[in-house]
């Protein structure tokens, strides 16, 4: 495979290709999907691919390998060099980064995860939650991933990660239900026992919901809430989705409100962490939104060259992304509300208009009404209808306790604290 | 097709004790395009293949997946699988199908103009033709996507189901701007065909005189009204609801609680078969069969014929989605609802092409009738719970109905509604069905799977508008 990368690099550059990006990556995952409190499916995994990009006079192609023969790779080039021909330019590319560069981000990396004992980690997981809660249903991953990267912009870097991942929604009664999700580059920071005690508490709490009236109230996003939300933020801060029209963060240096917004790739226990971006930037911290500000979006080398501005080392060599959202506001006492309500989960959060920010989202699992700072009833049936910008100029205050939040609505992993945000609309389906 | 590594893998997961087993081998071949704001952004053709072997030991389910199509290679991942399948099986379910006939079968879909044949070029020009007429737009972003996936599927009771099906899809998501206020438009089309069907869809007319009638609705809408009032919903919110509340919660999978943590569960129950959930004239059907829809398939991914099927008959609740696992344990068979996206994850149960069936009202007829109300013809945003009982729904292409006629053009007007409300005020139902693709996503890891929804226009009485 090493060989076989190389070998791409190098005679699609002979061939007259101006900008070449090879991925090599080699995977190996173990799953286990538990229902009602038993197993229902174990999988593994075993992958390994080569992914190309390359541009020919600004005509941008992206392939990939998956048979690593040197016959299959000279059919690919083959095939690259007629389909470049076939296509047109991409007048808005403006080229990948130039290497070399020196890495000094250090990921958490655990070798041993493939060997451990899943079955008993995750029955701990299952019999903490089952001490409060009558069944339970989740996912439990491991991942191996080794990555190696070689650009026609002098760059050859490896990496290797590992990751744990853990989802699990806790049940009592009808509509009395908790999530919680934990993640980890490593098995001593992964926190199992903890998430399942927590879905459970939730799930606890959650007694004989009760529907509530529609209106505007301040509301209390817990993590695992707030998360999905700052993915939408964060994705609307990549150029790539502010040229498109899938932004409402229109206004460069525009005052957003009064909190900060990071992206980290560098964070050791990040779990998307990487020394490098997709063309071999070495990853840094971007404060995206500095005490409300808007101060950059995220960049590759190409959309940076065409804003003449500085890639943050977000590439995606298409769409800039984020490896890891990092949210900070003033902290304060979240509960400090005379009538509210607290989330601790969010579903199915879609954009109206992603321009002008009007979305909704459904608060699923636990959700509770807060009156002068204490939970006094659980809820059921609401839903969040609003708008995005309002909902940034709204924030109040958060938590001080910061957690690490991946989940099925948030694919990037999200440092976040709960958040209290004023004047939330409430609406429900009252037939 | 890797036909021999296939029933090698089968023999192999037999010899390390599998009771039974099911093994698919995929090849897709796929080209796709974007263009955004009229500059060809990205162009990329991908060939992906690889095997897929899922097997039950000791009554315990696994799967595993692999690229890599050397014996050795997949002798030792089986291994591997199974003994994770061992380690857990004292965690573990006991997992049991349902007994199904055997098949045997080959089918191919028919291209008149085959993707092989086209040029990256000619495809790129397709979208370009399109931007062509919707310049003025500030901004637009348009995808084209084609695919050919070949799949041979055998598992160790004899069944044996090689396909050939190719695939098309064409996404356009616009932002129409006027004074400081914008509306977006987000559409997909999609088909089991060749490119002939590029013609049939008509977009390089249809798009433009759609941005037109949006821009029209963004600069002389009325703010819309709010209260009960009679609601006509066009064939695309109907085939968005038919998804969502009807489909949706009638997977199986759901009801028994297997999806529970991620796509959710359903407010149906297994008692609830043959009990009224709609209005006498409500019928829903779903069909994987139908010719050259976007979710087309004649066998599941379990090997399973399949078949039409009414979820709800006369307003009642006539059948629900199966794969043999969920047959097994409600006591039926599968109705060949088992699907996975890709080789490299277990299938699901999925929808294909699901649809509300035409009634005997024309469009006309049914506005003509309809004394005040609001007709909801597009949607620009939708959501629901997980147990798919409260749902959304906000209009695009929306105007006032007002002595049986329609008037002035209407903004975002909301249906916020729960299922059984929703599918019991349903009083007339249109003769004309269009339906509309999608890619549905559930599972953990995601799986987005081609689907197609949709239905006749339809009113529903007395329903609260926002």
């Amino acid at each position: 495979m090493e060989s076989i990368i190389y070998y791409i690099s190098k005679q699609l550059s002979k061939r007259g290709i101006d900008d070449v990006v090879v991925t090599s990556s080699e995977m190996e995952g173990k799953h286990l999907k538990f229902v009602n409190n038993k197993v229902v499916k174990t999988g593994s995994e075993l992958t390994s691919s080569i992914s190309i990009f390359c541009s020919k006079d600004k005509k941008i192609i992206y392939t990939s390998l998956k048979d690593m023969s040197k016959s299959k790779a000279d059919e690919l080039m083959k095939k690259i060099m007629e389909f470049s021909r076939d296509i047109q330019p991409n007048e808005d590319y403006y080229g990948i980064a130039k290497g070399p560069f020196r890495y000094k981000a250090k990921v958490d990396y655990d070798r041993g995860i493939m060997d451990m004992n899943e079955s008993d980690i995750l029955e701990k997981g299952i019999n903490k939650a089952l001490e409060s809660s009558k069944r339970t249903t989740g996912d439990f991953e491991i991942l191996h991933l080794k990555t190696h990267l070689v650009t026609s912009g002098s760059v050859d870097v490896l990496d290797h990660s590992s990751s744990l991942y853990f989802s699990i929604r806790a049940f009592n009664k009808k509509d009395e239900s908790g999530h919680m999700t934990c993640c980890s580059n490593t098995l001593k920071n992964f926190q199992i026992e903890k998430t399942s005690e927590r879905a459970a508490e939730i799930a606890v709490l959650a007694k004989a919901p009760k529907e509530v009236k529609s209106g505007r109230y301040p509301v209390i996003f817990s993590h695992m809430a707030f998360a999905p939300l700052l993915n939408n933020i964060s994705e609307a801060a990549s150029i790539y989705n502010v040229e498109s029209g899938f932004s409402f963060l229109k206004r460069l240096n525009g005052r957003y409100g009064n909190f900060t917004l990071m992206d980290d790739g560098t964070l050791p226990d990040g779990f998307n962490s990487c020394r490098f971006d997709e063309e071999g930037v070495p990853t840094k911290r971007t404060v995206m939104v500095d005490r409300g500000i808007l101060k950059t979006y995220l960049h590759n080398a190409s959309t940076a060259r065409k804003y003449r501005t500085e890639t943050t080392a977000n590439a995606g060599l298409i769409s800039p992304r984020p490896f890891n959202i990092v949210f900070d506001c003033k902290k304060g006492d979240i509960f400090d509300v005379k009538e509210g309500i607290y989330i601790t989960n969010v579903w199915y959060t879609r954009f109206q208009n992603y321009a002008e920010g009007d979305f909704s989202t459904i608060p699923r699992d636990g959700a509770f009404l807060v009156k002068n700072g204490k939970i006094v009833q659980s809820l059921k049936g609401l839903r969040i209808s609003d708008n995005m910008l309002n909902l940034l100029r709204n924030i109040k205050c958060c938590s001080k306790d910061v957690l690490q939040i991946k989940s099925w609505e948030a694919e990037i992993p999200a440092f976040t604290p709960e958040v209290l945000v004023d004047d939330i609309n409430i609406t429900k389906a009252e037939h | 097709m890797h036909e021999e590594i296939a029933e090698f893998s089968l023999k192999k997961a037999q010899e390390l004790g599998c009771r039974y087993v099911e093994v698919r081998v995929e090849e897709r071949s796929s080209n796709g395009f974007v263009l955004k704001n009229g500059n060809p952004d990205i162009s990329g053709f991908d060939m992906i293949s690889g095997i897929g072997i899922r097997y039950l030991i000791n009554n315990n389910l696994g799967f595993v997946s692999t690229n890599n199509f050397d014996r050795e290679k997949i002798s030792q991942i089986l291994r591997r699988s199974v003994s994770t399948t061992r380690n857990s099986s004292r965690i573990s379910k006991d997992v049991c199908f349902s007994d199904e006939k055997k098949e045997a079968a080959r089918y191919k879909v028919a291209q008149r103009e085959k993707i092989q044949d086209f040029t990256g070029d000619k495809k790129l020009n397709i979208l370009k033709e399109i931007d062509g007429g919707i310049k003025k737009l500030p901004q637009r972003y348009l995808t084209l996507h084609d695919e050919i996936a070949e799949k041979y599927y055998l598992n160790s009771e004899g069944s044996r189901v090689y396909s050939f099906i190719p695939k098309i899809s064409l996404m356009y998501f616009l932002t129409i701007s006027e004074s400081k206020k914008s509306i977006q438009r987000y559409m997909s089309h999609g088909s089991s065909s060749g490119y002939e069907i590029i013609k049939k869809w008509n977009l390089i007319e249809k798009i433009p005189e759609e941005a037109e009638i949006l821009k029209d609705n963004l600069v002389n809408g009325i703010k819309s009204p709010k209260g009960d009032m009679d609601l006509v919903i066009g064939s695309e919110v109907a085939g968005i609801a038919v998804h969502e509340s009807v489909g949706h919660p009638y997977e199986t999978d759901r009801i028994l609680g297997r999806e529970a943590a991620q796509a959710g569960e359903s407010f149906i129950t297994n008692k609830m078969l043959n009990t009224k959930i709609g209005s006498k004239i409500v019928n829903v059907i779903e069909d994987p069969t139908l010719e050259n829809s976007y979710g087309f398939y004649l066998y599941d991914d379990e090997g399973v014929k399949a078949r039409k099927k009414y979820l709800i008959k006369n307003g009642m609740v006539n059948e629900f989605l199966h794969n043999r696992e969920t047959a097994f344990e409600m006591n039926t068979h599968s109705n060949g609802c088992s699907r996975a996206n890709n080789y490299d994850v277990e299938p699901l149960i999925r929808m294909s092409n699901t649809y509300v069936k035409s009634g005997d009202s024309s469009e006309d007829e049914i506005i003509r009738e309809t004394k005040k109300g609001i007709y909801m013809k597009s949607y620009m945003q939708w959501n629901i719970d997980d147990k798919r009982y409260h749902q959304r729904y906000t209009g695009g292409e929306a105007y006032m109905i007002e002595k049986g006629e329609l008037t002035r053009p209407v903004i975002a007007p909301v249906m916020e509604v729960k299922t059984p409300t929703l599918w019991s005020s349903i009083d007339m139902i249109g003769n004309k069905i269009e339906m509309y693709a999608g890619n549905c996503g559930k599972g953990n890891p995601m799986q987005g799977i081609p689907v197609y929804f949709g239905g006749p226009v339809m009113r529903l009485k007395n329903i609260m508008v926002k």
